[in-house]
């Protein structure tokens, strides 16, 4: 199966070589667009959707642009492989990690003519972009669905680094999981690593064993799940359709698409009117989607569609007040609801949420 | 018919210099039919690969940059292995080092500093790096314990320590929460050689290291001891060495060099303290002491041939599209085939009539 995928790589890439040398003149107005990846390709999540978008960029705009993939770059190796892309004629580079954001706003003005768009950082530089999906949206769901299934009241949660993003997706499940039934309950494990499925699988068997029985996991890969999967409970899949690999616990994931977003990019780089900005696109903007819904009763279906559909068309908001923080302070009172810069901002857990932030 | 091997009693001469270059004429052999699988032009692709990071100052610096750490830890390591002491912990010693030195950083962060921080930094790397790597050589010189094991769970002891102060007490306030420390001030970076790249003084530091080594080796007294301690273990107690106080002695050394190339790599390349700090520059090493036949040049020659493989690996990734697993095998054969061509100093193969049972 893995040979397979390689040589299918491989002879994807012979393509590619193939085409380059053919037309010189086509090579000067052809976009070269690198996209730099935390994990592999093989992830099946995080860096596997990135590299899908890069194709999807390279289906809808044809031999205008040509795009590199380099995968796994530490922190550390970043500056080179990025000074690599910029010295071989790369105009538009998506670093595609909360890890590389410090890194990118550091290296971008070293490289004026080249256009850089992060995922998922907080600010932006006159030659640097962020995109971010919402995905709490998703999470949300995720929420109202344990809630459904859990029959220890307990949901377990496989977190990445204690960052904002996934310090509000936490508090956005357990949001959705409360509107169904108060007394749910969510345990955390940080793994610190985006991608190591050995931790993940090590974190998802405490969590198991502490009587979790519905598991989200905010990592790249889909070894949570696999695990879920083995013992006979329930949980989500990050970043792509991950059924396949856990047919009897998978109730539904979220589906990352950025294609649309890198050709839209790449197209605006073309043309020339490419201008820094914040895209932060929801369910209703196509930029990430729920998978299908499996081991789900038609009652569980038909409820996560209807919130689904109430939040991408507005009515529905996991952050409407009141909001009060663990510590029992109010964020913000009934009625209000938080602002993008107020959730990106999330540093606290709910009250309610009986985990703690290290640091 | 069948293949023995029989041990040689002396390596021919024209051998020592054979078996690595066959190594390397096997590697090429393997690396052009695994290109012309994934359908590449064989010669773009080593040219690519091997030819294209040293083929202008940029890619000189950056394979400098790459090998330096390498090259340093794989010195010390090789003082201590030809004398017999197994310590597989440098990696845990590099980042210990990086922490000592980083603290000095971070302690004078906003704070006017002025030009001894940097050698206050690099003094404390190879000092904590030092005492780091004592644990295990006291441990072994009192109390008997394996400093093999010692010394690499030790390398966890360090991972989870460096991981726990960059979440705790040293996390940049600012990071959004990331586990990572402030950026580095200016006068706690290791200042650059040329301008425009990101060569530093740390090349000439291992450079300098491996000078010292090789006549610490091939023209002291110390030298003698520690291959006699590491090839004859009983005439080196008959001829009075003390072996427990070698082992510190190795052991300190190597454990500061570590600790030396982990400040460097924090201070020079990084400018942050991280848990991603090292990609395995401890473990690499040991491959590199090696692979450099626990000679002091022989690292520095495989330590740069090494950086070569990696940044030539990026390469073929973005120059050639090629997947990062392809570039990993042909690494991994290059090894093998070293080892394998290793086995040819040592032994001669022979075809004999198989008799029976």
């Amino acid at each position: 199966m893995t040979l397979t995928r390689r040589l299918l790589l491989g002879s994807a890439g012979a393509l590619a070589g193939a085409a380059l040398p053919g037309s010189q003149a086509d090579a000067q107005s052809r976009l070269s667009v690198g996209v730099v990846l935390i994990g592999p390709v093989g992830d099946f999540g995080w860096s596997h959707m990135h590299d899908q978008g890069r194709r999807r960029m390279a289906e809808v705009l044809g031999d205008r642009v040509a795009a590199t993939t380099v995968e796994s770059v530490a922190p550390p190796d970043f500056d080179r492989v990025v000074t690599q892309l910029v010295r071989t004629g790369h105009r538009l580079i998506f670093t595609t990690s909360f890890s590389y954001f410090a890194p990118t706003q550091r290296i971008a003005p070293q490289h004026p003519g080249v256009f850089f768009e992060n995922a998922t950082g907080p600010t932006m530089l006159p030659n640097m972009a962020i995109y971010n999906a919402r995905f709490y949206e998703g999470r949300y769901i995720q929420g109202v669905i344990a809630a459904r299934k859990s029959r220890t009241k307990t949901i377990g949660y496989v977190a990445t680094f204690p960052v904002p993003e996934v310090i509000h997706a936490i508090n956005t499940v357990m949001r959705g999981a409360w509107s169904v039934d108060p007394a749910m309950k969510v345990r955390v494990v940080w793994v610190n690593a985006w991608s190591n499925p050995a931790r993940e699988a090590d974190a998802a068997r405490a969590l198991i064993d502490q009587g979790c029985d519905v598991l989200c996991s905010h990592t790249d890969g889909p070894a949570p799940l696999q695990l879920a999967n083995e013992r006979g409970i329930f949980g989500f899949g990050q970043a792509s359709d991950m059924t396949r690999f856990a047919p009897r616990a998978h109730l539904t994931s979220s589906v990352n698409n950025w294609g649309d977003y890198y050709a839209e990019r790449a197209q605006a780089v073309i043309a020339g009117t490419w201008q820094p900005k914040d895209t932060w696109g929801g369910l209703g903007s196509g930029m990430f989607r729920m998978a299908p819904w499996t081991n789900m009763t038609p009652e569980e279906v038909s409820e996560a569609e209807r919130i689904r559909d109430a939040i991408a068309s507005g009515r529905l908001h996991p952050f409407e007040g009141p909001i009060v923080r663990q510590d029992g302070t109010a964020v913000i009172p009934a009625g209000q609801r938080l602002d993008d810069n107020q959730i990106r901002a999330q540093n606290y857990f709910y009250q309610g949420i009986d985990a703690s932030i290290p640091g | 018919m069948r293949l023995v091997l029989e041990t040689r009693s002396q390596t021919p001469p024209a051998l020592a210099l054979g078996a690595p270059l066959l190594a390397v004429a096997l590697t090429l052999v393997s690396a052009v039919l695994i290109f012309a699988a994934l359908g590449q032009d064989p010669w773009r692709a080593l040219q690519v690969y091997f030819i294209a990071p040293v083929s202008d100052s940029w890619g000189l610096q950056e394979v400098a940059v790459k090998a330096t750490p390498l090259v340093l830890i794989s010195v010390g390591l090789s003082l201590c292995y030809r004398s017999n002491n197994w310590n597989i912990g440098a990696e845990g010693q590099f980042l210990v080092g990086a922490m000592a030195g980083g603290w000095l950083a971070l302690a004078t962060h906003g704070a006017p500093n002025g030009p001894w921080l940097m050698p206050a930094m690099l003094a404390a790397g190879a000092a904590g790096g030092a005492l780091f790597a004592l644990i295990p050589a006291v441990l072994r010189t009192r109390f008997g314990a394996n400093e093999i094991l010692t010394s690499l769970m030790l390398v966890y002891v360090a991972e989870l320590l460096l991981d726990w102060l960059v979440r705790g007490p040293w996390r940049d306030p600012q990071g959004f929460n990331m586990p990572v420390t402030v950026s580095f001030e200016p006068e706690a970076i290791v200042p650059l050689l040329l301008e425009g790249g990101r060569l530093n003084v740390g090349t000439p530091i291992a450079l300098l290291v491996v000078v010292l080594a090789a006549v610490l080796v091939g023209r002291t007294l110390k030298g003698v001891e520690i291959r006699l301690v590491g090839e004859a273990p009983r005439a080196a107690r008959f001829a009075g060495f003390d072996t427990n106080r070698l082992t510190l002695t190795v052991f300190a050394i190597s454990g500061g060099l570590a600790g030396l190339a982990g400040v460097l790599e924090a201070a020079g390349t990084v400018k942050m303290l991280q848990p991603g700090l090292s990609p395995g520059y401890g473990f690499t090493a040991i491959i590199v002491a090696f692979l450099g036949r626990l000679n002091p040049v022989g690292c520095l020659v495989a330590g740069v041939f090494l950086a070569i493989t990696f940044i030539g690996g990026e390469n073929a990734q973005i120059m050639l599209r090629m997947p990062l697993d392809a570039t990993r095998v042909i690494q991994g054969l290059l090894l093998f085939y070293v080892l394998a061509c290793d086995t040819l100093l040592l032994y001669r193969p022979r075809l004999v009539a198989s008799t029976p049972a």
